[in-house]
């Protein structure tokens, strides 16, 4: 039993290599500051398409089909929208919260078609993923949750999270099989304490240090306090974005295929720092590095239990019949991350 | 190893599009076809209709059919033989992707073009945008502007109203240039920090500091100046600065990734803001021609330059002495980015 699902245990695997990626890296910044960065659209498709083809899963490649003129529509969208915002703040505080307010009215439904655009545009052996969430979703878990979590001095910000995620995943396939997100709100509960119980250890341990420093060492005792509030806030970010991800993959399912991730917090915490003393002392030219490196760790720690044939999915019908879904996905996208 | 004709097949991954099961194949090119054989079928998609995808480093390249369906090669080296032969050649952007001579030029060439970048189109745009900008904005910021440097920097006048007013009856004076676009408007505030200054607003604010209107018996020589600061506003300068350091803020945000920290506020950068050389050339230019088209002599504003200059030095030496020099040398630096002062009275007072 224990030796058949080891057989059908497929890690990802991710072949991208920092030099290759340099030379891509270096010639898409170019032609984006000599054309004023129009060119970051082409060059979006280009690093998304080199990180896609070189993720791997039981021999064969992902891919990225978004077109530079759709993400190029999506980025004069974006930026005149924030310009339109940041100027009338500047100029005429009321009408820009008023515009603020509209655009956090219409965020939701942006965060949907950047969704859609984003895995309508993702394929994976010549099968295109989908995202069948509809508005009503969208602003249940993107505005509603999020709104009642700051209400509740965010104690409720582990279950908006959770909503958030089963929005993404549940509306999310491939071909003509569903995702499926079985996370629990107790696994985020739980992740988001220990978090915070690391952060209120370090602050107490910091002020009892302080306490009980002589008057003369107030000083160090403050900077030495500092320091470990520091430190404590960037173990907590490291262990926090492992244990999530292996949270939210651990408990995806996509048919009968179980998804699994076991990032190792502390490996993670590692290319962090490294990567960030990496970018400061090159004066960013280890960025294309540090992203491989990131991509590397994510992704190989993660893979796919299976008791089936990965190569057993069709397309979607509905999807290749109508061809609405490509209209409206290609019309543009939006760059949120989350 | 030689290459027989039998290297002009390349091995392939076959998916249809409809499922996910791959099938291997072998492909190869006839006429203008690219053919497709497997041990069951032999598929003929026609050249024209097959998407080559780029190379992209090592990663496998796709030839995706119009029709449906594509084929996944690992194998680059035959895939650029078998492409060689029917014809088709590489881009001149996949060159540029794979090659390390390319990837350092490109490296040396964003730094120049972040320089030419700053030194010349930062400006020019500025210029073209600042002369553009409506009434309101600069309106906006001149009080926005005037509201800060109150609170921080500026205290009430203790000129009385009358010498206030006489000042304002002999700015009124002076006739405009015939080319003028805005509304000018004089207020009296008083700066021990400052010294001896008056500046310009956006909006056409001249804010005269009393250390200046005390400097000289001649209010001529201060209609002087007042008419190098209207060059200063006629030209735009501060709105200038403000998008100047509006754009590089917003470089720096978009390279650190930081959004929040957009658009630094007006009022810090004109109080900080140096004018350039070429500014402050401009300004007396203006200040120039708007003496001469009232029958005044430009050698009133030389002699203020000099005067301007003896009280700064005068007060930088005060400041020399004190504890907090170095905040007090800032405040006095006034001068410190005008061409040299003798350079300027010279050129608008050549008879001197």
């Amino acid at each position: 039993m224990q030796e058949q699902f080891a057989q059908n245990k497929q890690h990802f695997e991710f072949t991208g290599k920092g030099w290759e990626y340099f030379r891509i890296w270096i010639v898409n910044l170019l032609l984006t500051i000599l054309t004023l960065g129009i060119y970051s659209a082409w060059a979006k498709v280009r690093r998304l398409q080199y990180f896609y083809r070189n993720t791997r899963l039981a021999g064969a490649s992902f891919d990225y089909h978004g077109t530079p003129i759709a993400i190029l529509k999506g980025r004069f969208i974006a930026f005149g929208l924030l310009l339109l915002y940041n100027v009338t703040l500047k100029f005429n505080p009321i009408l820009g919260l008023a515009i603020g307010l509209l655009l956090a009215l219409v965020m939701p439904w942006l965060l949907m078609r950047s969704l859609r655009f984003k895995l309508y545009n993702s394929s994976y052996r010549g099968l295109r993923f989908g995202f069948a969430g509809q508005t009503r979703g969208a602003y249940r878990a993107f505005l509603l949750y999020p709104l009642i979590a700051a209400l509740t001095a965010y104690l409720l910000a582990p279950l908006a999270h959770q909503r958030i995620k089963q929005y993404q995943f549940d509306n999310s396939r491939f071909g003509n099989a569903a995702f499926k997100f079985n996370g629990t709100v107790k696994g985020f509960y739980l992740i988001y304490l220990s978090a915070f119980a690391v952060l209120v250890g370090a602050v107490l341990l910091a002020f009892a240090l302080a306490r009980m420093a002589s008057p003369q060492d107030m000083a160090g005792s403050i900077v030495i306090g500092v320091l470990i509030v520091g430190v404590a806030l960037l173990v907590v970010s490291g262990l926090f974005s492992a244990y999530m991800q292996n949270l939210v993959w651990g408990n995806t399912v996509l048919g009968e295929h179980r998804f699994f991730s076991q990032v190792s917090a502390r490996r993670l915490l590692w290319v962090r720092v490294s990567n960030f003393a990496g970018i400061m002392l090159t004066l960013g030219l280890f960025t294309p590095f540090a992203a491989i490196r990131m991509l590397r760790l994510q992704l190989e720690s993660m893979g796919v239990e299976s008791s089936g044939d990965m190569s057993g999915f069709i397309a979607d019908q509905q999807q290749q019949a109508t061809a609405a879904g490509e209209e409206t996905a290609e019309m543009f996208d939006v760059d949120i991350s989350f | 190893m030689s290459i027989s004709p039998s290297d002009d097949r390349v091995a392939a991954t076959y998916y249809d599009g409809r499922t996910a099961a791959g099938r291997v194949v072998m492909l190869s090119v006839s006429s203008s076809d690219l053919l497709l054989h497997s041990e069951t079928e032999e598929l003929r998609w026609p050249l024209r209709e097959v998407h080559i995808s780029e190379r992209l480093g090592s990663t496998p390249r796709l030839l995706t059919y119009a029709g449906g369906g594509h084929c996944e090669v690992g194998d680059h080296a035959g895939l650029e033989r078998l492409l060689d032969h029917a014809g088709i050649s590489k881009g001149w952007l996949d060159k540029l992707q794979h090659s390390l001579s390319w990837a350092l030029a490109a490296m040396v060439l964003i730094v120049v073009a972040f320089f030419a970048a700053y030194r010349y189109l930062l400006p020019w745009g500025a210029e073209v945008l600042a002369m553009r900008m409506p009434g309101v904005v600069l309106q906006q910021m001149g009080s926005s502007t005037l509201e800060t440097l109150d609170k921080f920097a500026l205290q009430p006048s203790r000129l009385d109203s009358a010498r206030q007013q006489e000042l304002r009856d002999a700015f009124a004076r002076l006739k405009p240039l015939p080319d003028v676009q805005l509304q000018y408007n004089i207020i009296f505030r008083s700066s021990p920090g400052m010294g001896a200054n008056a500046f310009a607003l956006p909006d056409g604010t001249i804010v005269l500091l009393d250390e200046l209107a005390e400097l000289t018996q001649d209010d001529s020589e201060i209609v002087a100046v007042l008419a190098h600061e209207r060059g200063h506003v006629e030209r735009r300068h501060a709105m200038r600065m403000v998008l100047q350091s509006s754009a590089v803020g917003l470089m720096l945000a978009w390279y650190v990734g930081d959004v929040s920290s957009l658009l630094a506020t007006a009022p810090a950068i004109i109080m900080q803001a140096k004018y350039s050389r070429d500014m402050e050339r401009e300004a007396d230019e203006y200040a120039e021609r708007t003496m001469q088209f009232n029958g005044l002599s430009p050698c009133l504003l030389a002699s203020m330059l000099d005067k301007l200059e003896a009280a700064h030095l005068a007060a930088r030496k005060d400041a020399g002495k004190l504890a907090d020099a170095g905040k007090r040398d800032e405040m006095t630096d006034y001068l410190s980015s005008h061409p040299a002062t003798q350079e300027r009275a010279a050129s608008l007072c050549p008879a001197k």
